[in-house]
């Protein structure tokens, strides 16, 4: 069985493709795709349209629904390392590995206060059930780093565990 | 009257009305919605039509501080609508002129169009405009 190239990036941001953020990636590692999978941004074409408006030059922007994607991005292997993969919560991130879309490691970049959620780093927030499902992906081996830029400082989740409830 | 909604990151928008309001006296029917640090795309966007809701069906500009950040991700949308233009890289100058001439435009799409080429218009690179002439207005002025 041949081993299964790494994507370049699986990132959970609920702000999804935002220029300069992306922008920044960009320069310092190679990207040829973002692939977005979010339900919502799948069933909407228009929110497609806007995001692609706006994505760096010579990027491609695919949105698949989660399902979609997990069956998606399992067959097709020739971009994976230049793939940057977009998610908006860890419950998605969560849906992808459980449905067969393994990585080794997860880039959380940005997660908005809402209800129910508390910052656990910068302008990253999480509810409990959101640190477990964390949790969960940390005990599969998942490497876990909050960090929105890079250059930026960055907090290895698995250093902040000990200290969040779930 | 055209409405004039800012839609920006943090500060900016209220700063932006401030210093318009500084030099061209205070405004009706301009206001900003902010992106505060922090805040999720979905309640900013909670907020945006909550903002919007008492001026529904009036004549709006939305003014987008940055093409690609999160305030044109949540307010792209507005454009849809009738009676609704979207302008990306608000600056004073564009704002100035809109509050001073907004009613005057033949049409909303029209005054949009004009305040997109008038932003651009008033960014300068002053070195290449102005360095070198020094010499020249001292001989001048001699």
């Amino acid at each position: 069985m041949s081993v299964i190239e790494e994507f370049g990036l699986v990132r959970i941001d609920d702000r999804l493709i935002h220029g300069q953020v992306i922008a920044v990636w960009c320069k310092h590692q190679p990207f040829s795709r973002i692939v977005i999978l979010d339900d919502g941004v799948a069933a909407d074409p228009f929110m497609q349209e806007v995001l692609r408006l706006a994505a760096p030059p010579g990027l491609q922007v695919e949105v698949f629904s989660i399902a979609e994607g997990i069956k998606v991005l399992s067959q097709d292997t020739p971009a994976r390392r230049t793939t940057m993969v977009l998610l908006k919560s860890p419950l998605a991130a969560q849906r992808l590995y459980d449905g067969g879309l393994k990585y080794n490691a997860l880039n959380i970049g940005g997660i908005g206060h809402a209800p129910g959620r508390k910052n656990i780093f910068k302008n990253i927030s999480a509810s409990a059930e959101e640190i477990a499902i964390l949790k969960e992906l940390m005990n599969h081996g998942v490497k876990i780093t909050l960090l929105t830029v890079p250059g930026e400082k960055s907090q290895a989740f698995s250093d902040l565990a000990g200290r969040l409830r779930d | 009257m055209i409405n004039l909604v800012i839609v920006a990151h943090g500060d900016l928008g209220d700063a932006l009305i401030r210093a318009t309001e500084m030099i061209a006296g205070p405004s009706e029917g301009l206001f900003a919605v902010s992106l505060m640090p922090g805040e999720s795309p979905e309640g900013f966007g909670d907020k945006l039509a909550a903002a919007l809701r008492p001026i529904e069906g009036q004549e709006t500009i939305l003014l987008i501080d940055l093409f690609g950040g999160t305030p044109y991700n949540v307010a792209a949308r507005q454009v849809l609508k009738e009676n609704v233009e979207c302008l990306t890289g608000v600056n004073l100058p564009m704002l100035l002129e809109l509050v001073m001439a907004r009613d005057n435009a033949a049409s909303l799409a029209a005054l949009a169009e004009s305040m997109a080429q008038k932003g651009q218009d008033s960014i300068r690179n002053l070195g290449p405009m102005l360095r070198g002439r020094e010499a020249t207005s001292q001989r001048m002025s001699a």
